[in-house]
């Protein structure tokens, strides 16, 4: 579904992703998880080109995004993004928020689009708040207007970016329930977070990422009970 | 002093008349200058590096250099440099006052969409918004509402400066005044009038535009 190869990204001097090379398989849940200024974040939005790589090659779903070629936008409606700051639309309501993507975008008629974004609103569990403007709402409920935003134009593909590290931390658990059932549904998801217990509940595969690079890869049980990398034992002695 | 207010009452069609045209003046330069303040905020914030240069260099002339300087220029220079025949002074006045309006304007605009924070264009184009459709259904309608404090001072700033178009004798409120002055030898009179009407309107537009930011400010739904 997702196939990274020799992905670098600069920032100036600063290199950030350093021959990143990765697979995510379809319905796979990968969950990225290494400390702060590891890359992480931006591995994720080289995913759909929120960052331009420097060099190397992302396909998505067959289709090389990392070619100037390639109608990013197309692409880009087949990947929903979920960002750790919500970026909800404030001068919309919920249910505006997430009908105006498949109306502006996918050219959906407005009542079908409507009828589609309270489906999603009730699968969230905000069917009440559709009429909201999002600064009535809490963090939790935010992000869980964005998760429905992003599934409303039926993507192939979710990232995650730190969904939850925002969120006070008796709202995390609301979020991460909405993250869990689409990863029971068999949603092929990019998760970077810091919730250790998520990961290793729901992640098929975790990456460990530090400086740059994807130190070492596996099944959660295995990452996270015997680490074999020196600098993964440090990060999760810190984390776990 | 001896003051003589009759002559005000006389020549109360003149400053009517004169006033009526200020407000058209500012009105169409204002509206004007909305739509070129528009484009070329957008130009300034092109990734093409000449389009923005283009925009830069607009603005910069216009607010770099005294309106009064520019109405001549338009009024004397633009007919021949267009090879066109001269213009009714009413013409190149809105031209004049549109084309400083839009410079002002632009970047009033160009503040109000840098000031949208980043997240909600990424937002819009990981949804697979081209910049365009991300720029009119998220950008601009949060911009504009934030460009409207700085758009109520731009009315007021333009109407005041509507007046300096009565160096190529356009009729409006200021040159009025001059014509009545010429007429009645009453300055003191004549400006202390024309100075009130131009109060006035400064006053009812700040008003208006108080009404509108508490009206926004009510349905204001930004972080």
């Amino acid at each position: 579904m997702i196939t990274v190869s020799k992905l670098n990204k600069k920032f100036g001097d600063l290199h950030v992703l350093k021959d990143i090379n990765c697979r995510v398989e379809p319905q796979e849940v990968v969950v990225v998880i290494g400390p702060s200024g590891s890359g992480k974040s931006t591995f994720l939005r080289c995913l759909n080109q929120l960052e331009t790589a420097t060099s190397g090659e992302v396909i998505i779903d067959g289709v090389s995004i990392t070619n100037p070629k390639t109608n990013i936008n197309k692409v880009r409606q087949e990947v929903g993004m979920v960002f750790q700051r919500f970026n909800l639309f404030p001068h919309k309501t919920a249910l505006e928020n997430v009908s105006m993507a498949p109306i502006k975008v996918r050219k959906m008629p407005k009542q079908e689009a409507e009828k589609l974004a309270m489906e999603l609103l009730v699968r969230v569990g905000l069917e009440d708040k559709a009429a909201q403007y999002p600064d009535r709402l809490s963090g939790g409920q935010q992000q869980r207007v964005a998760i429905a935003r992003a599934l409303a134009m039926r993507p192939k593909i979710m990232l995650f970016d730190e969904a939850t590290s925002a969120l006070d931390p008796e709202m995390v658990g609301e979020v991460l329930e909405v993250i869990k059932s689409l990863a029971r549904e068999g949603m092929t998801m990019v998760v970077v977070t810091h919730e250790m217990g998520f990961a290793r509940e729901v992640g098929d595969r975790v990456l460990f990422m530090d400086e740059g690079m994807i130190v070492e890869e596996g099944p959660p049980k295995e990452l996270f009970s015997s680490p074999q990398n020196q600098r993964t034992k440090a990060f999760l002695s810190k984390v776990l | 002093m001896d003051f003589r207010w009759h002559v005000i009452q006389d020549y109360w069609p003149v400053l009517m008349s004169g006033l009526r045209l200020t407000i058209e003046l500012t009105v169409i330069a204002v509206s004007i200058g909305t739509v070129i303040g528009l484009i070329v905020s957008l130009f300034r914030l092109s990734k093409l590096k000449p389009v923005g240069w283009l925009a830069k260099g607009y603005v910069d002339f216009f607010r770099g250099t005294p309106l009064l300087v520019q109405i001549l220029l338009i009024h004397t220079g633009l007919p021949p440099l267009l090879g066109i025949p001269p213009m009714p002074r009413m013409m190149s006045g809105i031209i004049a006052l549109s084309l400083n309006s839009g410079a002002y304007i632009a970047e009033i605009f160009r503040a109000g969409i840098l000031s949208i924070d980043r997240g909600q264009m990424e937002a819009a184009r990981s949804l697979g918004m081209t910049y365009g459709q991300a720029m009119v259904n998220v950008i601009l309608p949060q911009a504009f509402k934030r460009s409207v404090p700085p758009l109520g001072n731009e009315f007021i700033a333009m109407l005041k400066d509507s007046s300096l178009v009565s160096i190529i004798s356009v009729q409006e409120l200021m040159m009025s005044g001059k014509i009545i002055v010429g007429r009645s030898y009453r300055p003191f009179e004549t400006w202390i009038v024309v100075a009130l009407l131009y109060l006035v309107m400064t006053m009812t537009i700040s008003q208006f535009v108080g009404y509108l930011e508490r009206r926004l400010g009510k349905s204001d739904h930004s972080e």
